[in-house]
Formats: structure tokens, C-alpha cells, sequence
């Protein structure tokens, strides 16, 4: 580990540790009672608890699994419609004024009425992560592939390239940074499409763990929910972080 | 694979190859774009004939259609007058008998080096270690050994023309296009390697049409100049470049090369250039 890691790790844990201080001064001087703002240490005990008795990995898990789905289904469906979008004019005529108007419905609004289609159980959730990760997705895919060169475009052809070859050999590859970045805001925004379909109907996640807290007045519970959501999108996000600098290395010098 | 050509005239055909036939026949090409509702007339009724191993240099003013009439030629775009055949065929579409180096660098950033050289033989399926030694040979003549794992965003203007012009050799095209290969470079490294394109054809002996801004260098390296002029572009003059072959760059002093150059000038004066 170089240097320079290790003073980053430093900073982050003395962050934290003056995050963790000014919160339980605010708990002691402000003297709120526990269900509205919990100290640190019963957060800590209520996630000991949840971590030991496997409850917290079982929500975690279902969660992850309509993320996961979700992200994949909106991923994949988003790409495939933004390159029949970028390489059809009609089709990009036909469908425009539709996918731009259906983004000013908020995924949210709509959440009640697939679950009522759909019903309670994995497949709502998935629809809403797919849904809402769908438009960055689709926008990023049309602006990646417009942005292929028009003279590599051409170079291709001069070599009688098929279709098959233009989208292995020059768009996708030509695409990839932009694609990527669609797909780190997707990792995040399906996070949130999970938590909201929960939220609408489920006995069982990380957004289930979230309202039973407020039913009970468990407040360290939702302080704990919050925190894995936190972390859930952050390695979400870092994955993709990751993969994008191992596949774009030769954007660097 | 040299020929001898000291005093040869006009055209430097081997009258052995397909009857004296040209390779690139272009005739009557005329092409418009469209335009808002109207049209935008880019080439007017363009003629010439070029012959095997013949190197020829277009010049005319920014903006008449030098890359529009390179692109016809590649099939690339369609005439909306005229026909264009190579070898005898007609050009109706993109073909793999023509090499392309572009005005702008284009390269794909993604490839080494090496992997971009090999990329037109990769897209015919070829074998993959041939095409390595194919690359190889290419990167040495264009001076580029050791380069091979460098990614383009490594390499300057001048080094990445080269990569593109090795590549559009690899695959032993019948016709070189060259679309100012050198225009975006500074005039330093420009006369430089309009001196390496020199060695370099004198290596391969391809048919090439070139489009370049550069008198001297188009006198350098040419048998004939075409003058283009302003849009919608016809030929308003074709200079003979008789000078004898191998060419050198001392060769640009002699009154033979400044007079070749001089009537080039004319041509462009006459339509308000230079
Ligand atoms: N695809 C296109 N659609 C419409 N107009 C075009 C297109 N390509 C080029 N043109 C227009 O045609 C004209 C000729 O363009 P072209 O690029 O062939 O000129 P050029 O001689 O190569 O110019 P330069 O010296 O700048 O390279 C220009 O006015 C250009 O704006
Ligand atoms: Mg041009």
C-alpha cells in the first residue's frame, strides 16, 4: 500500500470519528429522547443484534436480488431500444415524443399500480428498479453511439465490416465510457427503485426493515436500514467504478 | 520494384497490366447534397483517369470537395451523376480495394498500435499471426518499430498518420486514398513526412490519389496534379509532373520541379487561391 492510500484511509476514519462525535454531542447537549435521534452505541448494539441473528443479511439479500434484477432487466432493455433509437430515424420519430413524456410520470406514482398488476412478491420490485434505471440508461446508450466517429464509421465500411462487426468491433467498444457512466447512475437509482417498492407493499427487505422501524418507533432500526442502503449503493456504484477502470485503461496515458 | 522512369512520359502505365485500361476511371461524376429543401452542388461533371501505380495529387481550395470526390471513389457515397469504376468494375459500394487514410487522425483508441494495424485483416478472418508479421513489416516501414503496444492517445499527429497509413496498406489494397494525411500536422514535421510518404511509395509502388494543400509536396511526390476548382468543383487544369523517379527532396530545387510547381500556382491564381 503506497503512501499516499494510507493517508487517504487516515482521513477517511478521522472524518468519521469527528461524524460519530458531533452526532452523539448533539444526542447529549439537544437531550433528545432515543426514538428520535438515537445515540451511536444503541445503533451499533441494535446492528450487532441484527447482524448476529442473520436477520439483517436475510432483508439484504432480498433486496440485492430486485436491485440486481432490475438493474440487469432496465440495463439490458435500455440498451437494446437506444441502439434501435440511434440507428433508426423513423423508429427514434415513433418513439420519442412517448419516452420523453413518460419520464415526466415519476416511477414512484406508478409503483402502487404494479404491484396491483404484478402483486406483492419479487417481480413488482424488479419492474420498479428496471423502471427507473431505464431512462439514464437509454439516454447514455443514443449519446454514446452518436458520438461513434463518423470516419471509423466509414473506415469500417471500407473494410466491409458486417452489422455484427460495426457493433462489437467499433460501437460497443466506442460507446463503453458513456455506457459505463449510465450504468453507475443506474447502480444507484435501482437502489432507490428497490426501497420504493418496498415501501409500497413487502414483508420482507431492507425498505420492509425501513417501515417496520417507523411502526415500532425503532428508531436505531431505520438508523441501521439507512446505513445499508448507504453501503448497497456504494459498492453498487464501485463495482461499476471499477470495471469501467480495468475496461478503459487505454483512455489513460 | 522499381521501375525505371527517367523521361517516361505522362502516363507511368506498365503497358503489360489489363491492355493500357486505367485502374480508376472516373467519369462525368457530378454530386449534391441535400440541403434544407434545396441541394448543395459539391462536384460538377469530374473526369479523370488514373493508371496503375500512377500517383496523383488533387489540390484545390478549402471547402470545393476533395474529401466528397475521395469518398465517391471509396464508395462511400453515392454520385448523383457520373460513374466511377476500379479495376474495371463499377464502384457501387464500400470495397476493400481501396485504402483510406483520413483528414482527421482515426484512430480506434481502444487498440494498440499493432492491434489497429491488424484490424482490416482481422475483419476478414484471416490468420491471426500472419496478420502480426503483416503489421510488423508495415510498422517498420513506416517507422513506428516498437510501438506496438503504445495506444494511440500515446503518439503525436505525425506518428498516428503513419499508424493510419500502415493500416490502410495491410490488406494490400489495389488503390491508396489519401485525404491530406498530413494537413493537421506543423510544417516542420509536414515536409518530414512528406519525404517518408516518398520512401514509402517508392516501397510499394501503390496507386495513389492524393488530396493535399501543398504545392511542393504534391510536385514531390506526384506524376500528375489535378487543380480543382472552387465549388461546385470541376478539374480546371492537370499538370504533368515529369520528373524522373527515384525522386529525391534535393529534386525540389531544380528549375524542372520549380517550374511544375510555378504552373500549379497559376492554376490556383486563376481561380483566386493563393
Ligand atoms: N455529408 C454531408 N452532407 C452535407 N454537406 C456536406 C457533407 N459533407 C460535406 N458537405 C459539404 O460539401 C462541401 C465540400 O466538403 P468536402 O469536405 O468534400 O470539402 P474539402 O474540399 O474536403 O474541404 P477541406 O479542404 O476543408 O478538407 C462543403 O461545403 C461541406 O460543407
Ligand atoms: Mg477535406
Amino acid at each position: 500500500m503506497g503512501r499516499k492510500q494510507l493517508t487517504r484511509i487516515g482521513l477517511t476514519l478521522i472524518s468519521f470519528g469527528v461524524f460519530l462525535a458531533v452526532w452523539q454531542a448533539v444526542v447529549h447537549l439537544g437531550g433528545y429522547p432515543a426514538f428520535i435521534l438515537p445515540p451511536p452505541q444503541a445503533v451499533a448494539q441494535r446492528l450487532v443484534s441484527l447482524v448476529a441473528s442473520g436477520t439483517l443479511w436475510r432483508h439484504v439479500q432480498v433486496t440485492l436480488k430486485e436491485i440486481l434484477a432490475g438493474l440487469a432487466l432496465g440495463a439490458v432493455s435500455a440498451t437494446v431500444l437506444g441502439y434501435l433509437l440511434a440507428h433508426s430515424p423513423v423508429a427514434e420519430r415513433l418513439l420519442t415524443p412517448y419516452i420523453v413524456a413518460s419520464q415526466s410520470v415519476p416511477t414512484v406514482a406508478i409503483a402502487p399500480l404494479l404491484v396491483i398488476w404484478f402483486g406483492t412478491g419479487l417481480l413488482s420490485k424488479v419492474l420498479v428498479c428496471a423502471l427507473i434505471v431505464f431512462f439514464p440508461i437509454l439516454v447514455n446508450t443514443v449519446v454514446g453511439l452518436r458520438s461513434v466517429s463518423q470516419n471509423l464509421r466509414d473506415l469500417m465500411r471500407t473494410l466491409q465490416a458486417n452489422r455484427w462487426q460495426m457493433l462489437w468491433m467499433l460501437e460497443v467498444p466506442a460507446a463503453l465510457p458513456t455506457l459505463l457512466a449510465g450504468l453507475k447512475v443506474g447502480a444507484t437509482l435501482a437502489v432507490i427503485g428497490a426501497v420504493v417498492g418496498e415501501f409500497v407493499a413487502s414483508d420482507r427487505g431492507v425498505g420492509y426493515l425501513l417501515k417496520q422501524g417507523q411502526q415500532l418507533y425503532d428508531t436505531p432500526l431505520i438508523f441501521v436500514g439507512i446505513g445499508t442502503l448507504v453501503v448497497m449503493a456504494q459498492a453498487l456504484y464501485g463495482i461499476v467504478a471499477l470495471a469501467e477502470r480495468g475496461l478503459l485503461r487505454w483512455q489513460k496515458h | 520494384m522499381r521501375t525505371p522512369s527517367a523521361g517516361r512520359a505522362r502516363t507511368p502505365v506498365d503497358p503489360t497490366m489489363r491492355n493500357g485500361e486505367p485502374l480508376l476511371r472516373v467519369d462525368g461524376l457530378s454530386l449534391s447534397y441535400r440541403k434544407g429543401d434545396g441541394r448543395l452542388p459539391v462536384l460538377d461533371q469530374i473526369r479523370f483517369d488514373v493508371q496503375e501505380r500512377e500517383f496523383l495529387a488533387l489540390v484545390g481550395p478549402s471547402g470545393c470537395g476533395k474529401t466528397t470526390l475521395l469518398k465517391l471513389i471509396a464508395g462511400l457515397v453515392q454520385p448523383t451523376a457520373g460513374e466511377i469504376h476500379l479495376g474495371g468494375k463499377r464502384v457501387k459500394r464500400p470495397s476493400r480495394n481501396v485504402g483510406f487514410v483520413f483528414q482527421e487522425p482515426t484512430l480506434m483508441g481502444w487498440r494498440t498500435v499493432e492491434a489497429n494495424v491488424t484490424l482490416p485483416l482481422e475483419l476478414d478472418g484471416g490468420n491471426r499471426k500472419r496478420a502480426r508479421e503483416e503489421a510488423q513489416a508495415l510498422l517498420d516501414l513506416v517507422r513506428l518499430t516498437g510501438f506496438e503496444d503504445v495506444y494511440p492517445a500515446q503518439l503525436s499527429g505525425g506518428m498516428a498518420q503513419r499508424v493510419a497509413l500502415a493500416r490502410a496498406l495491410v490488406h494490400d489494397p489495389q488503390l491508396l486514398l489519401l485525404d491530406e494525411p498530413f494537413g493537421a500536422l506543423d510544417a516542420l514535421t509536414r515536409e518530414r513526412m512528406g519525404r517518408e510518404l516518398l520512401r514509402i511509395w517508392q516501397a510499394r509502388r501503390k496507386t495513389v490519389v492524393m488530396v493535399t494543400h501543398s504545392v511542393p509536396e504534391a510536385v514531390l511526390l506526384a506524376d500528375r496534379v489535378l487543380v480543382l476548382g472552387p465549388r461546385p468543383a470541376s478539374i480546371i487544369a492537370e499538370v504533368p509532373v515529369n520528373l524522373p523517379r527515384p525522386r529525391t527532396e534535393g529534386m525540389q530545387e531544380t528549375p524542372a520541379c520549380s517550374q511544375v510547381a510555378r504552373r500549379v500556382r497559376e492554376a490556383l491564381e486563376q481561380v483566386g487561391l493563393q
